[in-house]
């Protein structure tokens, strides 16, 4: 196993690397002058000519290719063209806030998603299947942009039941400010024992956790009801069920543990897609976190950025994926490391 | 049998989910209950944090709606953007200029004199003046700024150019040398490379970290990225806190989304914003708790044309161009009334507009005599047009000009381009290969006419804005004349500049559209709010109050 694990990674390794080179190379070729958006808008010909030089872009594409990447190498990611801070320092700010927003929509999506998968399996063709389906394929077609909007104008403005943007009350954030420890105000605030701070910024996460999570919450209930309709017609379940096994026994001892393994693969494709994919979610809630600085990287030809981020999203995809494919040799001891 | 047992299982499990569910979602509602009761009393109650907090009710916080980052740059001597808006609030100048009524506040300094030949221009200095870092500001500090400034060589420093040294004869005062007679209190005024901070620790490094050195009534309590900047007021301001109703803290929130940022002015979440689509501002109006401010800016949309290249090379074509646009129209449909009619480049409100400039009007019949005297009765040839990719304004200006010119017999191919790709092919070496028409804004570093006199028209060498590739020696000399008169005698170098735009309309260098406004969405309780064009976007906290309390 130990063997396994260091071969995995390092084929991440060198996957991460191409990743980094291929965004590289796409992202310096797009036509655009990275040195006149370093000076700003009206800016001489010889202060553009000078950032040319601080910034590199005066050497050939190789050599500019080879020096960011020993760079990147060693942990200097360079500095974001548009915000003129460390990318690593922007990204820094901006991971926190998206991971604890994908994580609360996973979770959400999770904890939804396979119960409603089970029903749907368990009552094929009847009323609560077809109810789950037409949900599921509702919540994967429905624009996340336009549900993100209907949620804030019918909690938000209409009920007032929930805030309608940012992360916390803004006036409580001030009078007395968490210390930044993790960066996720959610968790700073418990470990400062703030538990006002902490109700506003649930209060305040609710909306686009529930957002985010729309979308895998349908993939994860059609892909559990698929491989749970499988798994249910197996000789092993029909014995079990003329022994006389509990039903609930059978559906979520026996067959969910079976049909797991490609509804893990789902989640954990769907949590690295939502590190970068919530960007629409983020723009509407005024959620500072990664999407929307990829956003701004990619519209804003920032190159450093751009390939600071994607190493960052390929990163989790290498790293998720081999703690799937842990948890599903975990799950099902039929699976082998070779 | 088996069956119907499963589907009562199955329904057992519904309901039991079901039940966690419900509780789990009560739970949560409840929390976002008491947050959103809490973010509703934060407006209602004028800055007070609602009922969970006591000690909110004494203090006063104004919240800005941007929709953009705030902070690009945190350097006082490098700064050329957004952070403008909380810069001026930070750090001062030493004069603060008043473009509509073409007045100068004094700020850091208190009285200032000029040369005869206007080369030497003397400033004392304001005592008793103290940094945020707790020094009080000398002369020195004057000095140090604009040296370092200069030397970095960042922003608007080349605003400085006439200055040829700076003397300090005493702590408190401050003599310039010029190399030519320019306008200095325009320039130590400027919204850009003139705040004055302490030299002693000026650092990029520092100040990148989040530091500001300024005199100014405010100074950074906080910044997170990407969400927001907090400003708290400085004790020691030399103007005092005489008012109980003044800011006691002001946030700059960013919230990119036009609709959100509605939101939260709907509900009382904030008390300044802009960049809302008209329709938007439309909607807003009749809201009792909102004001919409709307003032003349100095951004202007200009249509560059393409002077060396056939058939644009022939001024009456260029005549029959500047005939056909539809100026009315745009301003009316597209900007909704929030713009006004462009007479020659230097906008309204600003010195060295020319209200008599025979700016050319929207008349079909004029333009089709002027193309049947090139040679092309019925037009007969295409034009590319290009514009900044994802600028609604844009793209419908120039579809409304196609229709336009398409009766002409002109057909008008239009572009969208990012802004940096439509720059380099307007700077193509070959004349040939670029575009014949380009839309763009424009706006000053400076207030001074010179910034679209001499940066978008005067012949240049190597090509930066003079998108027109205008070149007329007559013209270069009525600027340059006006550049220097500027510094001795403003009056007279107006009239100069307005001769010199009486050229560029002759020979129909642009389309000069329209000088744009500014449209502001306020709440009722941001009292004593006045804009001001020469700071873009810029709110002087410190000036206006919370009027609802």
């Amino acid at each position: 196993m130990r063997a396994f694990i260091i071969r995995r990674l390092f084929l991440s390794a060198v996957a991460v690397l191409g990743v980094a080179v291929i965004t590289f190379v796409v992202a310096r070729l797009v036509p655009a002058d990275p040195a006149a958006r370093w000076v700003g808008p009206h800016a001489t010909a010889e202060q553009i000519a000078r950032a040319r030089v601080e910034l590199g872009l005066d050497q050939p594409l190789w050599r500019q290719l080879i020096t960011h990447m020993a760079a990147l190498a060693v942990g200097d990611w360079g500095r974001s063209i548009i915000t003129h801070q460390p990318v690593i320092r922007d990204i820094a700010a901006h991971l926190p806030t998206s991971l604890v927003l994908v994580a609360a929509g996973t979770l959400l999506a999770v904890a939804l998603g396979i119960p409603l998968g089970v029903v749907s399996a368990a009552a094929r063709n009847r009323w609560p299947d077809h109810l789950s389906r037409a949900l599921a394929i509702g919540l994967v077609s429905i624009p996340t942009f336009w549900l993100a909007m209907i949620l804030q104008l019918w909690l938000g403005q209409g009920a007032g039941l929930l805030p309608i943007a940012g992360q916390v009350d803004t006036v409580l954030s001030l009078l007395s400010p968490v210390p930044r420890v993790t960066g996720a105000l959610v968790v700073d605030s418990l470990l400062a024992g703030r538990f006002d701070v902490f109700r506003s910024a649930l209060a305040h996460l609710v909306m686009p956790a529930l957002t985010v999570a729309a979308y895998p919450l349908g993939l994860i209930t059609r892909m559990v009801r698929s491989s749970m309709m499988e798994v249910l017609s197996e000789d092993y379940v029909r014995t079990a069920r003329a022994y006389g096994v509990a039903e609930r026994r059978i559906l979520y001892r026996h067959a969910l543990r079976n049909a797991m393994g490609p509804t893990l693969t789902v989640i954990a494709l769907s949590l690295g897609y939502a590190l970068t994919g919530t960007f629409l979610v983020e723009a509407v809630f005024a959620w500072p976190g990664l999407g929307r600085y990829a956003a701004n990287a990619v519209i804003g030809g920032d190159f450093p950025a751009i390939v600071g981020v994607t190493v960052v999203v390929a990163l989790a995809y290498v790293l998720l994926n081999l703690v799937v494919d842990l948890a599903q040799a975990a799950l099902d001891p039929r699976v082998r490391y070779d | 049998m088996t069956v119907q047992h499963t589907g009562r299982r199955g329904l057992g499990f519904i309901g039991r989910w079901g039940i966690l569910l419900l509780a789990a979602a009560l739970l949560l509602a409840a929390c976002g209950g008491g947050g959103g009761a809490g973010d509703a009393g934060g407006g209602n109650a004028g800055g007070s944090g609602g009922s969970s907090s006591g000690q909110a009710d004494e203090i006063d916080v104004a919240v800005s709606l941007q929709y953009s980052e705030v902070m690009v740059f945190w350097d006082p001597s490098d700064s050329f953007s957004n952070e403008i808006m909380a810069m001026q609030n930070m750090y001062e100048t030493l004069l603060h200029y008043d473009p509509l009524a073409d007045d100068f506040k004094p700020v850091l300094a208190t009285s200032w004199d000029r040369s005869e030949d206007g080369l030497t221009w003397t400033f004392h200095l304001r005592q008793g003046v103290k940094f945020h870092t707790g020094k009080e500001m000398t002369s020195a500090d004057v000095k140090g700024s604009i040296e370092r400034t200069i030397q970095r060589g960042q922003g608007a420093s080349f605003i400085w150019d006439p200055l040829d040294r700076i003397e300090t004869p005493d702590d408190y005062t401050v003599v310039f040398h010029l190399k030519y007679p320019a306008p200095l209190d325009l320039i130590v005024s400027a919204g850009y490379s003139a705040y004055i901070f302490d030299v002693d620790v000026a650092d990029e490094e520092w100040f990148n970290a989040g530091n500001d050195a300024g005199t100014g009534p405010y100074t950074v309590e906080s910044w997170t990225q990407g969400e927001q900047l907090v400003l708290t007021r400085f004790d020691d301001y030399w103007g005092g806190w005489n008012d109980p109703r003044q800011w006691d803290k002001v946030v700059f929130r960013i919230v990119p989304e036009a609709a959100t940022r509605r939101q939260l002015m709907e509900t009382g979440q904030g008390d300044f914003t802009y960049g809302l689509p008209p329709e938007m501002v439309e909607a807003l109006r009749s809201n009792a708790n909102l004001q919409v401010v709307e003032t003349p800016s100095f951004q202007n949309l200009l249509g560059m044309l393409n002077t060396e290249k056939a058939p644009l090379d022939d001024v009456r074509v260029r005549k029959a161009l500047a005939h056909a646009f539809p100026y009315q129209q745009v301003v009316d449909h597209v900007m909704q009334g929030t713009a006004r009619p462009a007479r020659g480049p230097i906008p309204y409100g600003m010195w060295g507009h020319g209200e008599d400039l025979p700016q050319p009007g929207y008349d079909l019949d004029e333009a089709r005599r002027l193309l049947a005297e090139a040679g092309y009765p019925d037009g007969g040839f295409s034009l590319v047009l290009t514009y900044t990719a994802g600028d609604e304004v844009e793209r419908r200006a120039a579809e409304l000009y196609q229709v336009e010119l398409a009766s002409l017999g002109i057909d008008l191919e239009i572009r969208a381009m990012p802004w940096e790709q439509q720059w380099d092919l307007a700077r193509s070496p070959d004349p040939q290969q670029r575009q014949d028409i380009l839309l763009f804004y424009w706006w000053p570093d400076l207030v001074h006419p010179q910034s679209w006199l001499d940066a978008l028209f005067k012949s240049q060498d190597e090509i930066l804005f003079n998108l027109s590739y205008y070149s007329n020696p007559e013209y270069d000399a009525l600027v340059e004349r006006g550049v220097a008169e500027a510094g001795l005698d403003r009056e007279q170098a107006a009239a100069t500049f307005i001769e010199a735009q009486r050229l560029l309309l002759e020979d129909a260098a642009a389309l000069f559209i329209f000088d744009q406004k500014y449209v502001r969405v306020t709440s009722n309780r941001l009292g004593g709010y006045a804009d001001n064009p020469a700071y873009p976007h810029v709110v002087r906290w410190y000036e206006t109050y919370n009027a609802a309390r």
